[in-house]
């Protein structure tokens, strides 16, 4: 068994080997500083936080209201992702937690905001240049496509706690 | 303020506010080339609780022709919805309808 499977409760189990265990450990080391706005890196900033209106008059206002609250919002999720990496069982080459549906969406946005910043650093500009397949000369490239497999497992299994249509 | 009867200046006042506040504005995702599709119809389905094909639809909008409006309604609100999309990781902006 691999990957991440729905609970009843809304939360999530998670079945991964100890290798991507310790690749998931390595990331918000990396990607904190990124996501805080601690490095400079105008490039992942901008794909990292989207303007809320085109008029730079109401984006000032808007940026000055909103913007703090949605870094620390990720920032959080972030901290309680890496968080959970420390927690569960590990025995045989594998790894296996529980998590709620709280720690499942933290995961989700770390998820993503991880594959965002990757996506940045390799300069990902359009669908066609990356969509073929991951480039195994570039750990980052590899790294972006494993991320996208998880953000797929972790989509599917709370998608089933969506309400009914 | 003009000399005219109590009434009149208020009654003006609050219809201008109503105007303001009542005017829609609407909600628009943009596309981004490293968001999965599958993340984007999640977060519209969590965040405005469409159905499965409603939020699918929205999504290929968005994939094919760079952008879709996903919801509007008065300023306010709009400007809520944006900012949940963006923390999120979601490109959004809010414009006049």
């Amino acid at each position: 068994m691999r990957g991440i499977v729905a609970r009843a409760d809304g939360g999530v189990t998670v079945h991964l080997s100890a290798r991507e265990r310790d690749l998931l450990r390595s990331l918000p080391g990396q990607l904190r500083p990124l996501l805080a706005g601690e490095a400079e890196a105008p490039t992942v900033s901008s794909r990292l936080f989207s303007r809320g209106y085109e008029d730079n008059e109401l984006e000032a206002e808007y940026h000055s209201l909103v913007a703090e609250d949605v870094v620390s919002q990720r920032l959080a999720a972030m901290d309680a992702f890496a968080v959970t990496l420390e927690e569960g069982s590990q025995r045989g080459g594998r790894w296996r937690t529980e998590l709620d549906a709280e720690a499942a969406t933290a995961w989700l946005s770390a998820i993503n905001d991880g594959r965002l910043i990757l996506g940045a650093l390799l300069g990902v500009t359009d669908e066609s240049a990356w969509e073929q397949h991951a480039d195994d000369e570039n750990p980052t490239s590899i790294v972006l496509y494993y991320l996208g497999w998880l953000q797929e497992e972790l989509v599917a299994a709370l998608t089933t706690a969506l309400p009914e249509d | 303020m003009a000399s005219a009867p109590v009434v009149v200046p208020e009654r003006t006042e609050s219809t201008d506010e109503v105007r303001e506040l009542d005017q829609v504005w609407n909600v628009i995702v943009w596309n981004d080339p490293v968001t999965l599709m599958s993340y984007v119809v999640f977060v519209l389905r969590k965040l405005f609780g469409h159905d499965e094909a409603t939020a699918t639809k929205l999504m290929l909008q968005v994939h094919n022709e760079g952008k879709a409006v996903v919801a509007s309604g008065p300023r306010e609100k709009a400007e809520s919805d944006v900012a949940r999309l963006h923390a999120h990781g979601l490109q959004a902006t809010l414009a006049r309808d």
